[in-house]
C-alpha cells in the first residue's frame, strides 16, 4: 500500500471518488445525476490516462499501473453494453471502475519498474490487458446473474434484455478474451520456461475458470432457459474462480508457484 | 434432442465438471505433484475419453460441422489434447517403443564456456541401460564403497572409475548413484538383477557455449585517466581492449573477480576468486607499453584508488551496488560432425530451437559465470498444440464476435 502524492496520483483518486459518488447518487434514486457524475469521472479518467501518455511518451500499456489506469476508463464498456447489447447495469459499472482503479492508486508503482528478465516480452502487456478486460466483462455478467437470482428486472420502458439473456450475451463477449488470455499465457510459458503448460496453481485456477464458463455454455445449450437459476449460478461460479485466480493465488502462501510475484 | 445426443451432452458436461474439479485439486497440491497427478494412468484414460468424446460429438451433432466457429473450437480442442498426449512422458515412451523414436523428452545439460557437450541428464525418465552386475555387489554399494571387483566389472565395459568415485543412496531406495568426476552411473535393483544405467542420454548433435554473461540495467565500466582531466571508458568485460595512445600503450581486461582474494604460494602472490560468501569485485588489467613491457594491475570497485603500485595510470572500476539484472545471455553454437550448423545467443524469452529440441537457460555458475545450465525440451506434439490454439481462438472469436459484427454491418446496409 502506498499513497501517490503526485498529479497522476491525485487524478486517480479524484476518478475513484467521482465513481463512488456517482454510485451513491444512483442508489439514492437520482439516476440522471448519477449518470452525469459517472461521465465526469470518465472525463477525469481520460485526462489521467492522457497525462500519463504525455508523461511517458509512449502508449501507456507497459506495466500493471498503466493497464489498470486504462481499465479505469470503463464508461465505453457501459455504453457499448447498453447501446449495442441492450444490457444495463450502470450503477455496478461505476463500482467496478472504482475497484479497477484501486490497484493503480494504491498497489502498483507509477515509476516504470525495471522488469526482471522473464517479464521482458511483447506478450506481457497483451496477456495481462486481455485478462483484465475479460475480468471486467465477466464482472458485469455476474452482476446480471445476481439480478436474475434476486428477480430484479429492467423497467419496461428501458428496452433492455432480461437478466438471464443479458448474462449470456455478456459472457459471450468476455469468453473470447478469457480464451485469448489463457492461450497467450501458455505460448509465453513455452518461450520463457520451456513448457506451454506447467501445472502451476495459477494456470490450473485459470483453466478451472475457463472450464466453468465452458460448462455454462454446454449446460445452457442443453436446457436453454428451463433452469434460469442454474444458468446464473454457473456464471457466478465462474466469477468466483476468476477472483481466486486473480487474488488468492498471488496473495496466499499455500499456492506457491511460478506466478507468485505480485503482491 | 434425440437420446444419443442427449447422452453425449451429459457425458460432455460430466467430463468438463470432472476436469474442473481435477484442476482445482491440482492447484492445491502444487505444480510438481499436479504434473505427476495429471500424468497418471487413470488421468491418461480420462484424456483419451475426453478426446474420443469430442470426436463422437462432431459426428453426432450436425451443428458442430455446419457452424464453422463451433467446428473450429471443438476440432481445436482435439488437436490440443492429441498434441499434449503425443508430447507427454507416456507419449514419448510409446513412440520409443513402437516407432523406435529415441527422443529425450526433457532434461538438463551443464556446459562450460568454450566447451561443447551432448550429454543430457534425464533424471525422471527411463534411463539408458548399460550392463548388469552380480547381485552380490549390493552389500558393497550399501557400504558406500567401490570394491576392486566392481571396478573391474566397469573396466570390462570400457568404463574407468577414478579414485574419487563416490557412492550415494537414492532416496527411493533400491538404487545407488555412483558419481565420478564428470560421469555418473545409477545402480538399480530390479527383481534379482542389479542393473547399471547412465543417467544421461546423448543428443544427436553437440551444443557449444561460446560465452555466458549477465547483463545489468546499469552497466559496469572501467575508466582510465590518460591525462589530467581526460579519460577513456570501456565496458568492464573480459577481453575488452583499448589503445590509450602515445607512450601509454594498450590496456586489456583479462579477468574479472567477484570476490577478489590474494594468497602467497611459493613466495609469490596469487590472485583468486574466493567462492565463499563475500564481495570484492575487481578487474585484472594487462597494460602493454609500446616497448612491449607488460604490467598487470588490479582495480577494485569497493576500494577506489587502491592497488596502483606498478603504473602511473589512474584506473576506476565503476560498478553500482545491487544492480538489477536485465538479462542472462548464453552464446550457443550447435555442432554436428565438426561443423557449426546453427548459432544463437539465447536470452530469457528467446530460446534456441534445433533438431526437434528447444534449449533454455535455467541456471548458471553463480560464483564465476563459467558455465550455464540449459534445460532441453522435446518439441514433439508442440505443432499440434499450437495449431489447436489457433483453431480454438479463431473459432471462438468468429463464433462469438465477428459473425455478429458482420451480421450487423450487413443488416445496416
Amino acid at each position: 500500500m502506498e499513497i501517490k502524492y503526485t498529479i497522476q496520483g491525485y487524478l486517480v483518486y479524484i476518478t475513484i471518488a467521482t465513481y463512488v459518488l456517482a454510485f451513491v447518487v444512483t442508489l439514492l434514486r437520482r439516476p440522471k445525476a448519477g449518470h452525469a457524475i459517472y461521465l465526469l469521472g470518465f472525463a477525469v479518467a481520460v485526462i489521467s490516462y492522457g497525462y500519463r501518455w504525455m508523461h511517458v511518451g509512449h502508449v501507456p500499456l507497459q506495466n500493471l499501473f498503466e493497464v489498470f489506469l486504462c481499465l479505469g476508463m470503463i464508461y465505453p464498456v457501459s455504453l457499448f453494453c447498453k447501446r449495442v447489447l441492450r444490457v444495463g447495469g450502470y450503477a455496478a459499472d461505476m463500482l467496478i471502475g472504482a475497484i479497477v482503479l484501486f490497484p493503480a492508486g494504491f498497489v502498483f508503482h507509477a515509476q516504470p519498474q525495471r522488469l526482471p528478465p522473464a517479464l521482458q516480452s511483447w506478450l506481457f502487456t497483451p496477456h495481462v490487458a486481455v485478462y483484465m478486460l475479460s475480468y471486467i466483462v465477466m464482472a458485469k455478467a455476474t452482476f446480471q446473474a445476481v439480478c436474475q437470482l434476486v428477480g430484479k428486472n429492467p423497467k419496461p420502458g428501458e428496452n433492455l434484455l432480461p437478466p438471464e439473456q443479458a448474462t449470456y450475451t455478456i459472457v459471450c463477449v468476455g469468453f473470447p478474451l478469457l480464451t485469448l488470455g489463457l492461450i497467450l499465457g501458455s505460448y509465453w510459458g513455452k518461450l520463457a520456461w520451456g513448457d506451454y503448460w506447467g501445472w502451476d496453481p495459477k494456470e490450473l485456477w485459470s483453466l478451472a475458470s475457463w472450464l466453468i464458463f465452458v460448462g455454462y455454455f454446454h449446460f445452457r445449450y442443453m436446457f436453454g432457459k428451463k433452469h434460469p437459476r442454474m444458468n446464473s449460478l454457473w456464471a457466478i461460479a465462474g466469477m468466483v474462480a476468476i477472483i481466486i485466480t486473480l487474488l488468492w493465488v498471488n496473495l496466499s502462501k499455500i499456492f506457491s508457484g511460478l506466478h507468485s510475484y505480485a503482491t | 434432442m434425440n437420446k444419443l445426443r442427449r447422452e453425449v451432452m451429459w457425458a460432455a458436461l460430466a467430463l468438463i465438471i470432472l476436469l474442473t474439479v481435477f484442476s482445482i485439486y491440482g492447484a492445491f497440491i502444487g505444480a510438481a505433484r499436479a504434473e505427476q497427478f495429471f500424468n497418471r494412468i487413470p488421468l491418461a484414460v480420462f484424456w483419451i475419453a475426453f478426446t474420443i468424446l469430442l470426436i463422437v460429438a462432431i459426428n453426432v451433432f450436425p451443428r458442430l460441422v455446419r457452424v464453422p466457429g463451433l467446428l473450429l473450437m471443438h476440432a481445436g480442442c482435439i488437436s490440443i489434447l492429441l498434441g499434449g498426449m503425443w508430447g507427454s512422458r507416456a507419449g514419448h515412451a510409446l513412440q520409443n517403443k513402437f516407432l523406435g523414436n529415441e527422443k529425450i523428452r526433457t532434461g538438463r545439460m551443464t556446459i562450460y564456456e568454450g566447451y561443447s557437450d551432448n550429454q543430457v541428464i534425464v533424471e525422471n525418465e527411463a534411463q539408458n541401460y548399460l550392463f548388469s552386475i552380480k547381485p552380490e555387489f549390493e552389500s558393497d554399494l550399501d557400504h558406500r564403497t567401490v570394491s576392486e571387483e566392481l571396478r573391474q566389472e566397469f573396466e570390462k565395459h570400457q568404463m574407468t572409475l577414478s579414485q574419487d568415485v563416490k557412492v550415494m543412496a537414492k532416496p527411493e531406495g533400491n538404487a545407488w548413484v555412483i558419481a565420478d568426476n564428470l560421469s555418473a552411473y545409477i545402480a538399480r535393483k530390479e527383481g534379482e538383477a542389479l542393473n547399471i544405467y547412465a543417467p544421461t542420454k546423448e543428443l544427436p548433435f553437440s551444443v557449444r557455449l561460446k560465452d555466458f554473461r549477465i547483463e545489468y540495467y546499469e552497466p559496469a565500466n572501467l575508466e582510465i585517466e590518460i591525462a589530467e582531466g581526460q579519460s577513456k571508458t570501456i565496458p568492464a568485460e573480459v577481453g575488452q581492449e583499448i589503445d590509450l595512445g602515445g607512450e601509454l600503450g594498450k590496456a586489456k581486461i583479462v579477468r574479472k573477480y567477484e570476490n577478489f582474494k590474494m594468497s602467497i604460494e611459493d613466495g609469490k602472490r596469487v590472485a583468486f576468486d574466493d567462492p565463499r560468501p563475500g564481495s570484492n569485485p575487481a578487474l585484472e588489467i594487462e597494460i602493454t607499453a609500446p616497448d612491449g613491457q607488460v604490467i598487470t594491475q588490479y582495480v577494485f570497485s569497493l576500494m577506489p584508488g587502491f592497488g596502483h603500485t606498478q603504473s602511473k595510470l589512474k584506473l576506476t572500476y565503476h560498478r553500482p551496488l545491487n544492480r538489477a539484472i536485465r538479462d542472462y545471455v548464453s552464446e550457443l553454437e550447435v555442432v554436428r560432425d565438426g561443423q557449426v550448423v546453427a548459432e544463437k545467443d539465447i536470452e530469457v524469452n528467446h530460446p534456441l530451437s534445433f533438431g526437434g529440441y528447444h534449449f533454455y537457460q535455467v541456471d548458471y555458475d553463480h560464483e564465476a559465470g563459467r558455465f550455464t545450465i540449459l534445460s532441453v525440451h522435446s518439441s514433439s506434439g508442440l505443432r499440434l498444440v499450437f495449431i489447436g490454439y489457433w483453431m480454438l481462438c479463431i473459432g471462438i472469436l468468429w463464433h462469438m464476435w465477428f459473425r455478429h459484427i458482420l451480421a450487423r454491418i450487413k443488416s445496416k446496409k
